[in-house]
């Protein structure tokens, strides 16, 4: 699939067929794409265990349940629980961002250097950030939502359907046994849609205008219509919510899956 | 005791012209008949099995989503425990129906749509 196409497909799917099994190696493809992501320091915060919901034992699923999360829970065979390590930069002490000069990555030609990691990076700015946990949280955590991001277009790329949830973060740290500075973030849940891939239309976003400027905060950025057109043809902007078939198509999930309305 | 309700056997305390008076009964209708842009052609079915989940927990509808809920400054909120009691109370009416799994999930379905439509979150589980 296009880029754009994915991005156009990419929407929460709530509805998943139980008992479809998906392939390992897709998940590990949805793996493979969080790790390319973009990350500050090249630190790496992102953390994920895969769950298997039917081998995950009763007691243990339904102590993950939250009240809003309870039945996408049950219906997504796959479940992938991601967490933030906040501990990972004290540990690595700016030896990624060594590699980073090695490989050429950051190069004198921007300033970099080993001594400039090793003396300055590390002791005056990244050392010190760990321990202001509120701003350090923030960074960190931004950093894991865009490898969650890339992780949710690689499930749509391979055909699946997935949402993020938020998991109870006590119980998740319980269940799982993970180390005290994980911090609990999101489940994605995994599985084939059981739903159309447009699963009611594009969902309805703030106007353009109000979210981008350009110059300073009283220009909005000019959304040109011909570009929204080209993005249209190349399925990116897709067919907006609600679509006059989706009351029937809950309808008939309900029925299917045996679910209140 | 409102008039027009008395106590039915097997301890509901609504009768059937009152039960689909009450405004949580009329709420939920006028909710599935938005949802569905007209009203369920089994509504009737629907209601019956609600009674009896009435008479089960010994409730007015009404007094089940006033349990459910309460006013606190700046809005409506869940209460937490009453909500998880009465969704174990929907497994076990669920549970006492007669028929398949299937046929069960679907009566338990109808109290958790009445829940539902009347602002109280409620999941169902997969089955059938």
């Amino acid at each position: 699939m296009e880029f754009k196409e994915v991005v156009g497909r990419r929407r929460s799917i709530r509805f998943f067929e139980p008992d479809k099994p998906v392939e390992r190696e897709k998940i590990q493809v949805i793996l493979e794409t969080a790790r390319l992501a973009s990350c500050a320091v090249n630190a790496h915060w992102l953390r994920a265990i895969v769950v298997d919901r039917d081998k995950l034992p009763p007691d243990k699923l339904n102590q993950l349940k939250t009240p809003v999360a309870a039945l996408t829970l049950d219906l997504a065979p796959v479940h992938i629980y991601f967490f933030c390590d906040l501990g990972v930069v004290k540990r690595i002490k700016g030896s990624r961002l060594r590699e980073l000069v090695d490989v050429g990555a950051l190069a004198p030609t921007h300033g970099w250097s080993h001594k400039f990691v090793d003396e300055f990076v590390y002791p005056q700015i990244l050392e010190p950030m760990t321990n202001n946990l509120q701003g350090y949280l923030a960074a960190a955590m931004a950093d894991c939502g865009g490898a969650a991001q890339n992780a949710l277009l690689a499930a749509f790329d391979e055909g699946l359907g997935a949402c993020l949830n938020t998991p109870n973060p006590v119980l998740t740290k319980q269940v799982f046994g993970v180390p005290d500075d994980w911090v609990s973030l999101w489940v994605m849940l995994v599985g084939y849609p059981a739903e159309s891939w447009e699963a009611g239309g594009q969902r309805p976003r703030p106007v353009f205008e109000e979210l981008y400027f350009e110059g300073d905060i009283n220009t909005p950025f000019r959304r040109d219509s011909g570009v929204v057109e080209k993005l249209k043809a190349a399925g990116m902007i897709t067919r907006p919510a609600p679509l006059p078939e989706r009351r029937q198509e809950i309808m008939q999930l309900a029925e299917r899956l045996n679910l209140p309305m | 005791m409102e008039e027009g309700r008395g106590k039915e056997e097997g301890g509901a305390a609504v009768t059937k012209a009152g039960f689909s008076d009450a405004a949580t009964v009329r709420t939920w209708v006028d909710g599935l008949r938005e949802q569905w842009g007209e009203e369920p052609g089994d509504m009737a079915d629907r209601l019956e099995v609600f009674q009896r989940f009435c008479a089960f927990v010994e409730r007015e509808p009404d007094a089940i989503i006033e349990e459910c809920s309460r006013e606190v400054e700046g809005g409506k909120r869940i209460r937490i425990k009453k909500r998880r009691f009465y969704s174990e109370k929907i497994d076990e009416f669920q549970a006492s129906m007669d028929g398949d799994a299937r046929a069960q999930a679907r009566a338990g379905n109808v109290v958790r749509s009445f829940m539902i439509h009347n602002g109280i979150f409620m999941q169902g589980g997969v089955s059938g």
